[in-house]
This record gives structure tokens, C-alpha cells and sequence, in this order.
């Protein structure tokens, strides 16, 4: 990953295609359908304009079925993650370079100032029910579901600036117009990761199918049908039928909801194997006009214990997976490759695992003691790296301190490898200097107060148990006591949203385009959480930092980002958060840039090697599973 | 008889109604609710959620209305309705969710209170009958063995081997390609191949327990006079054990019967999760772990009504086999 373009680049089409009378090329079981005149022909399916999409290795061939595991409702990224549609889609290149392309929207711009974005819809893409779509389902979902209190009511910062929301406009049926109050160069960059719906990221963005859901909302709706269809799904009233409860929006478990994707649902949940169908109308293709995807048809099997998907892989029954396969079983699912005639690929992942200490921790005592620069420099430098990677990631990850990941354009060398040094013998001389000279009869020091120096460090990872083992020796030796609690992820999540925690250890991740989410940066799932419910909310809850508190300078760092007037601009100021960091140390990384790992059977093509996992290049998504093939052979 | 059952049942009413309070209380103990749970979900897949949203989906949900509003609503949508009300991690009506799976997890309890039976009575009485003799202290050995290791460690090991010995698919209970398919003789077949397995660690520790118990029960029988009585009228010794002192051994069993009930359907949880079964039971540790508090109170509702029914039964039986309970 060496940069990332993000100013608009020459949309890939196929015009010659088309003026050369080529005929495209659909699917085998397609095209039964339109000889059986059950749809209409290939041509008349695709747009005018069809999206190329790349792919890594070779022209696929058609069919198959793709199996995976999935762990039920909440583990929907699972799914989701292979066919996301957005208007702007990041897209890595063989070269690992990045850059940003059109996706379902054909063209895009942005005007001088960065305020406004032109958005023009690809001519003749349809729904996967073959209705056209147009701005008229752009407007129905920004005056009747993002302006709708009742459906949306909050609506993100990410999509408001100077605290109004974004404006659109409409020229004609194809072309819709974004604009803000304020510049925002970063607003492409979002897109790319988010989509505008709540809660569901995996909705196109700026879109709703209007000719479908109208009959669900009741400025559209006729009275009595509204009324049956909440009686059908066992509503109290139509905001249940729309997301948080509703059947009806939740693409996945509604598959009458039509959809962009390159697969739509057939058998929801709960059935024990959820599969998904290609989309007919999809509307991209590859560079000789073959209608993508290329897979008929994708299966998820429900599991619950992590042993299964071992059990799974290692028989051969999942074609490519990552979620829920764990470093740990890498050398188990190496020795079986040849037994289940699948190859291990690995990604890498955009994190670091890290000890990150609370600044706002209740206990006034320790808070200060996490103020001081001199007691992080200490945590950090007491603790052998290399020694934790080997033991607990077999060697495969790396020692280096929370931050940009390498290959990221905010790659910091400096601020990866800050305080990474061991040395225990001068963490114990930056200990004695705070005044923690006094020791106890078991060898551990005094704090202040005349309290042991004994510090909760506390989990939701379970399969991390042996990393925080050897943290807690290492930290013993210099008189630090560390007391370990594995907890259940939701008294976890408890304890990090309220600031009831002395130090937790967490995945510091989303480390590649951080531009994209920078929450981690901001304080959010970490080293000041009281600060950054503060900052966030405009001082309505929360508590104030001091005036001079450093974190405030990150925060006006990123504030600046937003609405930078252009995106070097922006992208320096985001620099200056990482430079921030790096300079205050406010965490304990250890090891990061773990492997992500796939299990990949061995007829799959296309799948680009060594790329990064991170969610805000979209995961799995990165790797475009809709030119992924099945070799025939 | 009429008058035991119809006060018995009358009883069970209160007793439903305090387990029922009892259940949604204690799944709403832990701290957080739904939300904060699947937030915590979410953040492990990374997405985000800010404070408004959270607080708006609460809302929607109504958990944050007080608690006995949400059981009056809940138990009314029950009895009112016969509606369960919607399972907040699924999205879908708890009814849809548990009945779907209440079939098979049936099938295989059964199948393993059977076999259980199958194991645990015949050796317990060999054993009791022929005390200390070799057979007697193998199956003793076996006994510990069977009820000191894990059922999950079990099912792992025989995962494990049937993986590597037999290449043999293992976990769930159809081979994918049945899955979603129609039932058929293929089907069925496919179904039987992969059901030896949770059946066999099913019941291997509970056929280990048993089986003491039997053999104590049949030790102190055996050495009462009438068995002595009944070998001096000359009956064979085969005669003798089985018609007499098996028989009332047996009460133990039978007055457990109405625990079997439950245990049918809740399964065992742990074995049904390592073993990937689509049973009951991962259903409902999943929806006690994300408090998915109506999904899990409609299933403990179930489950209570079944061990009510169940001890209800086992008394009935008791009554009917144990003249000594009849006539008091």
C-alpha cells in the first residue's frame, strides 16, 4: 500500500464494447432464464454504462457455490462484507497501491472548494427486480428515511459539518448533487467506508429502493395496506418494520427488499444455512463483458463453538473464510492444508495489540500516576516484545507500538517503534524518579497514598490469556502489580464506556486509512473516554479535560482535517494526531500487524495475495469477491 | 386420583407464575442490557455506534421503560396472544425460533434417555449381583471414567478421531449438501449417520451415573429377606432379581423421569455448541449471553412448563408403581 489517490480517477467503461456491437456474456443459469423468457436479455439487464471490474488474475469462468460459516444475526459481516456497494469503493491494486473508484454511481466530482459532490448514477442500473433506478430513490431516501425524525433521530457528524446535515440536490434522473456548509475534503474517504444508513453500513448509501419500500412508509403508503403489512409482521407500528426491529429494510433477512449487490438473499435466517443467489441486474462485469459475479451462489453455515469452523475447514467444506479463524490454529490448519485442498492466505491486519491505560480513571491516585509521561515510558519499556510475540502469535506478528500500520500513508516509523526498546533497568529508575521508591514485603512498590501499586488489567479476549501472563511477570519485575480479569465483552464494553477501568487491553486497529475512522486517536475505546464523551457532545456529558491537556490538540487537529480545504491539507492534520501520539505515548502497544488469516480452498481464484484487513478498507471486501471463480479443473 | 391430579395442577399455577417473575429478573441482573450487548458485538466486528443511536434503539426495544412494564408486556403478549414477542438478536418471533428446533432436539434426548436406560440397567444389576467380581470392578473403573470426563471433551475426542481415522464429517446433523433440503429417505439416512455421535456422548455420562446408583439400590434390595425367601422357594436366580428387587431399584429412576423433561429440551448445552448440533440449547446460551431477554424467558417459560409436567408425571408414575406411596 504505498498512497492513496483519492482524487477522481478516469472511470473505467466499456464503450468500445459497445460500439463494436460485442455481445456480453452472462451466466449459464441466466441464461436459460431469458430463453425461457422469464428476463429480459443480458443487454438490456446491464447499464449503459457497466462497471469493469478488475480482475487479479485471470477471466473467471462461471458457477459454483461459495461455502462459508457464520455465527448468526450479529455476525451479519459476515455475509455483508463480501458485497457491499457504495458510491465511491476504495480499490487495491496488484501493487498494493490504493485508490478510490465509482462504484454503483458512474462519475463523480468535486468542486474547488470541496463543499460540493456531483454524483451521476450509472444510466439503466436496476434494481435486482429489475426496476430502474434514478434520483427519485435518492430523494425518497433523504427526504423520507435521513430527514425523518422518526427514523433517523440523530443523524452522524460524519454527514453534517458546522453541525447542519449534508444538503442534496437534484438535477435530473440521473445526477444528484451533496453539499456541505463547510469544506470537507474527507467526505469521499468516509463514503468509501460508510454507508448513510443507521445501523446498517452495508446499505448502498443515498439510496433506497422507493418503487418497493413506499408501501411501508406512510407519507407513500396507502393507509390499509400499511396497516396489513404491520399486521403481517407482527409490528405495533411502521417505524418496527424499519430497521432496528424491521424485516422489511434488513436486505439480508428480507429477501423481497431489492438490492445493488452482486448477491441478494434466498433463505434467510434462521434457517442453518443462509445462501445468497447472484443478482440478475448486476451491474458490473469484467474486461470482456462476462456479467459478474462470477459464483452462482453463496452458502453460510451457522456455528457456534470456534472448534467447528476448525472442525469445518479443516474438512474442506469452507471455501474462504476469516472471520472467526484464529492465529492461534494457524499451524493446525497449516499441517491439514493438503487433507481439506486449501491454501492459508495471509493478510495483514491494520492493528497493534495494546495495553491501553485510563487517563480518566476515578481513582485519582492512578489517574495521575497515568499522566505522567515518565510511568507510560516505564509500562512501556518494562515489557519484552518479541518475546510476547512468539509466545502468544507464534512469531507471526510483530513488536512496535500503536500506530499507523507500515504501508499505511500515515505510516510513522519513528512512532512505531517508540519505547518498543526493553529496558527494564531504566523503567525501574523512571519508577524511583515519580517517587515510587517504597516497596511492600511481597517486593511490590507503594503508591503515593501508601496503596500497593496494583493495577486491574482487564479483557474481553479469552484467547489472549497467555499474552497477559507474560505482561503481568514482566510488569511484577519492576514492582508493578497486574491483576488479570478475562471478562464477558458486554461488562466489558460496560466498563470502557463509563471509564470504570484502570487498563484494559485492546485491539488498537482501523490503522491504515485513518482518516476513515479515526475514533481510536480521538479517545474513544480507551485512554480517555470521559474526555472524548465531552468532546463529542459538546460538553452535554462527559467530563472537561484540564485547559492544557494535550488531547485537546488532537482534537483540534482532527476538527481542522474536516474541513481542510483540500485533501493534503486534511490528510497533514491527520498526520499531526499520529505525530501527537507519538510524542505523548499514551498506550502500551506490543505486538500488531498480526496475520489475518484465510482459509482459501485451493480451487478459488482471484484472490489477491497479502493485502490489508482493515474495516475501513471494508475487510474481505477489498478482495472484490464478485470476480472470485471456482477453476473448473 | 382425580382429586391428587386436579390439586397438583392447581399448585403448578403459583409455582409458574413465580418461576416466570424469577427468570426475567435474573436475565436482566448482569449489568447492560441488549444494547450494551450487541454493541459489544458490533465493536468486536468493527462498527460503530454512537451514544445517540444506542440510546434510540433502546427506546425502540423499550428497555428503557421499567422492568415490571416490560414483563407485563411480555407475559401479557403471552397469555393474551399466545405471542413470545420478537427475539431482539434475531429480529423474528421467538415462536418461529424455538419450536423450529424443539423437534430434533426432542428426538436426540429421547434417543439418549433410551440408550442411557439401555446401559445403565443391565450393568447396574449385573454388577450388584455379581459384587466385586472382575466385570463388576471393570464397569466400576468404566463408571468413573464415563462420569469424570467432560461430555464436550468427549464429543471433541470423537470428533477428532472420526476426522482423522474416518475422514468423517463431523459436527451438525446433516451433511451440508442436506441442509436445507426437503426431508427424503436420504435425508433421513444422513441424519441417522451423524446422530451415534451426540447420542453416545450424551448419554455415556449420564449411563455412568446411573449405573451407581442402580447398583447401590439393587446391593441393599438384594440382601433384604424376601430375596433370601424367594431363592428358598426354589425360583432361579434370574427369576428372582428380575421380578422383585429391579422393580422397586427402578423407583429412583422413575421419580426423576419429570427431570428428564426439561433436560430433553434444553439438551446439553455445551455438547450441542461443541458439536454444532441445531438444537435448542446454543439457541439459548446465546440468547442468555446477549440478553436476548425474551428469547431466553420464553424458553425458560417452556422449560419450566415441561419439568412441571414432568414432575407432575413422575408422581402419577409413583403412585401407580409403588404400592407403599399408593396406599399412604
Amino acid at each position: 500500500m504505498k498512497s492513496v489517490t483519492l482524487t477522481s480517477i478516469a472511470a473505467l467503461t466499456l464503450p468500445f464494447l459497445a460500439a463494436n456491437g460485442w455481445a456480453y456474456n452472462e451466466a449459464p443459469m441466466l441464461k436459460q432464464l431469458v430463453e425461457a423468457g422469464q428476463l429480459p436479455p443480458v443487454e438490456e439487464r446491464l447499464p449503459k454504462n457497466p462497471r469493469v471490474i478488475p480482475v487479479y488474475d485471470s477471466i473467471g469462468t462461471y458457477g459454483g457455490v461459495m461455502k462459508r460459516a457464520f455465527k448468526g444475526p450479529s455476525d451479519r459481516w459476515g455475509p455483508t462484507k463480501l458485497m457491499e456497494e457504495r458510491v465511491v469503493e476504495t480499490y487495491m491494486d496488484g501493487e498494493k497501491n490504493l485508490s478510490l473508484v465509482p462504484g454503483w454511481i458512474g462519475e463523480y466530482s468535486v468542486s474547488e472548494d470541496a463543499r460540493e459532490f456531483t454524483f451521476k448514477i450509472r444510466e439503466g442500473l436496476r434494481w435486482s427486480d429489475g426496476a430502474p433506478v434514478t434520483t427519485r430513490d435518492v430523494r425518497f431516501w433523504y427526504e423520507d428515511v435521513f430527514l425523518n425524525e422518526d427514523l433517523m433521530p440523530s443523524i452522524k457528524a460524519l454527514y453534517t459539518s458546522n453541525g447542519v446535515p449534508m444538503k442534496l440536490s437534484f438535477a435530473d434522473d440521473y445526477t444528484f448533487a451533496v453539499s456541505f456548509e463547510k469544506p470537507y475534503p474527507l467526505f469521499l474517504t468516509v463514503l468509501a467506508k460508510e454507508s448513510t444508513g443507521r445501523p446498517g453500513l452495508d446499505r448502498p448509501g443515498f439510496i433506497e429502493p422507493f418503487h418497493y419500500l413506499k408501501d411501508y412508509h406512510p407519507t407513500h403508503a396507502d393507509p390499509t395496506k400499511l396497516d396489513a403489512a404491520i399486521a403481517k409482521y407482527g409490528a405495533k407500528k411502521w417505524t418496527d418494520l424499519w430497521d432496528s426491529k424491521g424485516q422489511i429494510q434488513a436486505w439480508w433477512f428480507n429477501p423481497d427488499m431489492p438490492v445493488l449487490t452482486a448477491w441478494r438473499v434466498k433463505t434467510p435466517p434462521p434457517s442453518d444455512t443462509v445462501v445468497m443467489e447472484r443478482n440478475p441486474y448486476y451491474y458490473g462485469v469484467d474486461a470482456e463483458g462476462n456479467q459478474l459475479p462470477y459464483i452462482d451462489q453463496i452458502e453460510h453455515r451457522l456455528f457456534q463453538d470456534p472448534e467447528a469452523i476448525n472442525f469445518m475447514a479443516i474438512q474442506g467444506e469452507i471455501d474462504l473464510q476469516n472471520r472467526h479463524i484464529n492465529v492461534a490454529d494457524f499451524t493446525l490448519l497449516k499441517e491439514n492444508e493438503a487433507k481439506g485442498d486449501y491454501t492459508i492466505e495471509k493478510w495483514t491486519k491494520a492493528l497493534t495489540w495494546s495495553i491501553i491505560p485510563n487517563l480518566n480513571s476515578a481513582d485519582k491516585v492512578k489517574q495521575a500516576l497515568f499522566e505522567d509521561i515518565r510511568f507510560r515510558e516505564a509500562l512501556n519499556i518494562s515489557v519484552d516484545r518479541e518475546t510476547i510475540n512468539e509466545l502468544a502469535f507464534s512469531g507471526l506478528g510483530e513488536s512496535r507500538q500503536a500506530s499507523p500500520i507500515s504501508g499505511s500513508p500515515f505510516y510513522d516509523e519513528e512512532a512505531e517503534t517508540r519505547w518498543t526498546e526493553y529496558d527494564p533497568d531504566k523503567a525501574a529508575e523512571l519508577l524511583d524518579a515519580i517517587g515510587l521508591t517504597e516497596r511492600d514485603d511481597d517486593g511490590f512498590r507503594l503508591m503515593s497514598d501508601g496503596r500497593r501499586l496494583s493495577l486491574v488489567l482487564e479483557t474481553r479476549w479469552d484467547i489472549q490469556g497467555e499474552l497477559l501472563e507474560v505482561v503481568r511477570t514482566y510488569w511484577q519485575d519492576v514492582g508493578i502489580e497486574v491483576l488479570v480479569r478475562i471478562i464477558d465483552r458486554t461488562l466489558y464494553q460496560q466498563h470502557v464506556d463509563t471509564a470504570d477501568f484502570d487498563m484494559v487491553l485492546d485491539t488498537f486497529d482501523r490503522s491504515s486509512v485513518i482518516t476513515a475512522d479515526p475514533l481510536r486517536f480521538l479517545g474513544r475505546y480507551g485512554f480517555a473516554p470521559s474526555y472524548f464523551n465531552w468532546w463529542s457532545t459538546n460538553g452535554k456529558s462527559g467530563e472537561e479535560p484540564p485547559k492544557d491537556h494535550p488531547i485537546r490538540d488532537v482534537w483540534k487537529a482532527w476538527e481542522n482535517a474536516q474541513t481542510a480545504h483540500s485533501l493534503e491539507e486534511a490528510n497533514a492534520y491527520a498526520q499531526e494526531m499520529v505525530t501527537l501520539h507519538k510524542q505523548y505515548g499514551w498506550h502500551v502497544g506490543l505486538v500488531g500487524e498480526t496475520p489475518a488469516v484465510y482459509v482459501r480452498k485451493n480451487s478459488l481464484k482471484n484472490f489477491p495475495a497479502g493485502f490489508v484487513h482493515d474495516d475501513a478498507l471494508r475487510g474481505v471486501g477489498l478482495a472484490y469477491p464478485q470476480q472470485l471463480y471456482f477453476s473448473q479443473d | 386420583m382425580a382429586g391428587y391430579i386436579a390439586h397438583r395442577l392447581l399448585w403448578s399455577i403459583p409455582t409458574l407464575i413465580v418461576i416466570t417473575i424469577a427468570t426475567f429478573v435474573i436475565i436482566q441482573l448482569p449489568p447492560g442490557d441488549y444494547v450494551t450487548a450487541y454493541i459489544a458485538e458490533l465493536v468486536e466486528t468493527g462498527e460503530v455506534i454512537d451514544a445517540e443511536t444506542a440510546a434510540h434503539i433502546r427506546h425502540e426495544f423499550g428497555l428503557d421503560r421499567p422492568m415490571y412494564e416490560q414483563f407485563l408486556t411480555w407475559i401479557g403478549g403471552i397469555l393474551l396472544h399466545g405471542d413470545f414477542g420478537l427475539s431482539l438478536d434475531w429480529k423474528l418471533p421467538v415462536s418461529e425460533l424455538i419450536w423450529d428446533r424443539i423437534g430434533l432436539t426432542l428426538m436426540i434426548s429421547v434417543l439418549s434417555l433410551l440408550m442411557t436406560w439401555a446401559i445403565a440397567i443391565p450393568i447396574g444389576v449385573y454388577s450388584a449381583s455379581r459384587q466385586y467380581s472382575f466385570f463388576d470392578h471393570l464397569f466400576t473403573v468404566l463408571g468413573f471414567l464415563g462420569r469424570g470426563i467432560p461430555d464436550f471433551l468427549l464429543a471433541l475426542v470423537l470428533m477428532w478421531m472420526g476426522f482423522l481415522y474416518f475422514n468423517f464429517h463431523v459436527g451438525g446433523l446433516f451433511s451440508p449438501e442436506f441442509e436445507n433440503a426437503p426431508w427424503s429417505i436420504a435425508k433421513f439416512v444422513d441424519l441417522l449417520s451423524h446422530l451415534w455421535v451426540p447420542v453416545l456422548v450424551l448419554s455415556t455420562g449420564g449411563a455412568a451415573g446411573l449405573l451407581r446408583i442402580m447398583r447401590a439400590n439393587m446391593l441393599e434390595e438384594l440382601g433384604k429377606p424376601y430375596v433370601e425367601t424367594a431363592y428358598a422357594q426354589g425360583l432361579s436366580e434370574r427369576q428372582v432379581v428380575w421380578r422383585y428387587p429391579v422393580r422397586v431399584a427402578l423407583n429412583p429412576f422413575i421419580s426423576t423421569v419429570g427431570w428428564a423433561l426439561p433436560a430433553l429440551i434444553s439438551g446439553d448445552v455445551i455438547t450441542a455448541v461443541v458439536l454444532n448440533l441445531p438444537t435448542t440449547g446454543p439457541l439459548l446460551l446465546r440468547s442468555l449471553q446477549n440478553q436476548d431477554m425474551y428469547l431466553a424467558g420464553g424458553f425458560i417459560l417452556i422449560l419450566s412448563v415441561f419439568t412441571i409436567i414432568g414432575t407432575l408425571l413422575s408422581d402419577i408414575l409413583l403412585v401407580l408403581t409403588d404400592p407403599r406411596i399408593r396406599h399412604s
